[in-house]
């Protein structure tokens, strides 16, 4: 063979290798600004399509600007807090020294309580953030121009800048805030705390105990305490130990001393809770969950495990090991109305992970996928206000994903095919175990553009995003542009 | 182009021993810091994976990912091109084996995190990685030598 031939052989073959690879690389890069309403491809659900606007490309062309889509103006706050976010390194409770972000000079940020039924309005001021801020009330359905999604609902909040939170706390509960701009880096940094909805009437001699979890600089903490935290209840009295797992990891919980109640799940009470011995509840990323204790009359001591830390409640008690079964919510409780028929649904959904190589925005790597699409070429779900969904979740990507749908409570019909059984399995923050499937639905009936996404947050930052769009509204903020949003 | 055929391959065989040794290097880091009190569960998994634990031997495991994920990919993908012009006897086929190699190592890796019988394979296919790349970069001396013994009918290397 001639060196010339030779020499056009190895080059075309060269071309042969490299060609496909450059023309995937600068087919994922992302321009610097764009909207997430242009991102993918419309996905309606077997339902309406936007006629009025013409399909996907013109679902924005008109409609109601969702900045528009706010608490009432005029009411006055029943809770006002203010919170002023800093960067930089803090003391922890435990003592330890760690570098990340503060709200007030603190991580965890201000314990927010509020009765059922409140104003809420919060003034977050970022003092010295360089990347910008914003606050999402993780689990509450406020909104949409109060969900605090930078890029999608309002701008990052820039150094030296301000943004006024406000909605009405519909629902008792254990909710957190949390940034939603870089938010892989500013959740574990600190950037987050707890959000507390008391019911109008509360039992008065009820223990109330707030534990949130996180780990700072690797190590665990609850309410930034390392090891345990101490809380005082005196024998015979219930205690209400409200857990919130703000990591990226799943956390269990359980007990030892006493048996608990699982009395409510993200926010949402659990109907006819039984008595739990001798299981584990599963906390996936961004959940919560409240279990109720009663103190043993005899003056010992009770402890909630929690991964590795834990809350001693009355008398310290030695740590205990997990126990081997889980408590499956599948058929926990007995059922009650959830105010739809998931039969009449309007939409049906697939959002199925998946996991494989290719680039997004020029990077190379594996990567999660939607329906077997690479970020940003997701589906969008496309609802009507009033539409009941059904949306199926399926995961075969490898890893386990905690779904997250913003502004919405999903009930779970169903996992692995299996029926639900128990009380209304209402959840904002889903552990979807590799492998595993659920079929779950929503009413539409809070307006605007939401984020449903996997919650460990560095999946987010991969591209495992996508989101719920209501016709007829349309958002003004756009990824990147000059505010440098950045929501994952 | 074969003494750069010659170095990639040999490059890719330390990689190998660099990705062994920083596996080692962070479990054993790992157990140090579970037996001085850190709580290893998967909130802890993932602030690893992000290389926000903070022991000795915690960066083997940033150092493992990198290099498996991107380093040795990008090495073994030049490696196949430039055996397109090193003009080694064989050269483009161990090229292809190491490259082969590397897809299914970077596969059992991913795959390890959902079957730990992954992981085992991942053990012994970097050992056959290892000795791939190692006789890719030995055929390029053979090659010399052939080469030499007949020299005057040998072509110009091309570079």
């Amino acid at each position: 063979m001639s060196s010339r031939l030779r020499l056009l052989i190895a080059c075309l073959a060269t071309s042969v290798v490299l060609a496909p690879l450059i023309w995937m690389w600068s087919n994922s890069l992302m321009p610097d600004d764009y909207s997430v309403m242009d991102m993918g491809y419309a996905d309606y659900g077997g339902g309406a399509a936007a006629t009025a606007a013409g399909g996907h490309a013109g679902l924005h062309a008109g409609g109601m600007d969702i900045t528009e889509i706010v608490a009432d103006a005029d009411r006055p706050a029943d809770v006002k807090v203010h919170l002023v976010a800093e960067q930089g390194e803090f003391t922890l409770a435990s003592g330890r020294t760690v570098s990340g972000y503060t709200l007030n000079g603190q991580s965890p940020g201000p314990e927010i309580r509020a009765v059922q039924g409140q104003l809420v309005e919060v003034t977050l001021e970022n003092r010295s953030v360089p990347d910008g801020i914003t606050l999402h009330w993780h689990g509450v359905d406020v909104p949409n121009a109060m969900d605090g999604v930078a890029g999608v609902t309002q701008d990052a909040v820039p150094k030296g800048g301000s943004y006024t939170y406000r909605f009405v706390a519909e629902q008792a509960g254990t909710y957190w805030y949390h940034s939603h701009q870089v938010s892989h880096e500013q959740v574990k940094g600190g950037l987050l705390g707890a959000l507390v909805v008391m019911p109008e009437e509360q039992d008065p001699g009820l223990v109330d105990a707030l534990a949130l979890v996180h780990v700072y600089d690797g190590r665990h903490t609850v309410n930034g305490r390392e090891r345990e935290l101490a809380v005082p209840a005196p024998p015979g009295a219930t205690v209400r130990v409200r857990a919130i797992n703000t990591d990226n990891g799943v956390m269990s919980v359980w007990t030892s001393g006493a048996p608990y109640r699982l009395v409510a799940v993200d926010g949402n009470d659990v109907h006819d809770p039984g008595q739990v011995e001798d299981k584990a509840v599963l906390l996936t990323a961004g959940a919560r969950a409240d279990l109720e204790v009663v103190m043993p009359a005899d003056g010992s001591g009770v402890r909630v495990e929690m991964g590795g830390t834990a809350v001693a409640l009355g008398e310290p008690t030695p740590p205990t090991s997990k126990p081997e079964r889980l408590l499956d919510l599948l058929d926990y409780g007995s059922p009650a109305p959830i105010g739809f028929d998931p039969a009449d649904a309007t939409r049906s959904f697939d959002y199925v992970i998946g996991r494989r190589p290719g680039f997004v925005d020029g990077r190379p790597g594996l990567w999660w996928t939607i329906n077997g699409h690479l970020f940003p070429d997701v589906p969008m779900f496309t609802v009507t206000e009033g539409d009941i969904v059904r949306m199926h979740i399926e995961n075969n990507s490898g890893d386990e994903h905690p779904m997250h749908l913003h502004g919405h409570h999903v009930v779970v019909l169903a996992r692995d095919g299996v029926r639900a059984t128990g009380s209304p399995w209402w959840t904002d923050s889903l552990n979807v175990a590799d492998g595993g499937a659920y079929d779950v639905a929503f009413l539409a009936d809070n307006p605007g553009v939401w984020m449903d996404h996997c919650h460990n947050l560095p999946h987010a930052a991969e591209g495992l995003v996508a989101h719920l769009m209501y016709t007829g509204f349309r958002t003004p903020f756009t990824i990147g542009g000059t505010a440098d949003n950045t929501p994952e | 182009m074969r003494t750069a055929y010659r170095v990639l391959a040999y490059l890719i065989a330390l990689e190998v021993v660099i990705q062994a040794s920083m596996i080692a290097f962070a479990v054993a880091g790992l157990g140090i810091w579970v037996d001085e009190g850190g709580v290893f569960d998967s909130a802890a998994i993932e602030s690893l994976e992000e290389g926000d634990l903070s022991f000795t031997g915690a960066v083997g495991m940033m150092i493992h990912g990198m290099n498996g994920m991107m380093i040795i990919p990008a090495l073994a993908l030049i490696f196949f091109i430039f055996s397109f012009f090193a003009k080694v006897p064989g050269g483009v086929k161990w090229a292809a084996f190491v490259l082969l190699a590397v897809v299914i190592q970077v596969g059992l890796g991913i795959f390890g995190h959902e079957n730990a019988f992954f992981g085992l394979l991942h053990g012994v296919n970097a050992l056959i990685l290892l000795g791939l790349a190692m006789t890719a970069g030995a055929r390029v001396g053979r090659a010399r030598s052939v080469a030499s013994t007949h020299a005057a009918s040998s072509e110009p290397e091309l570079v």
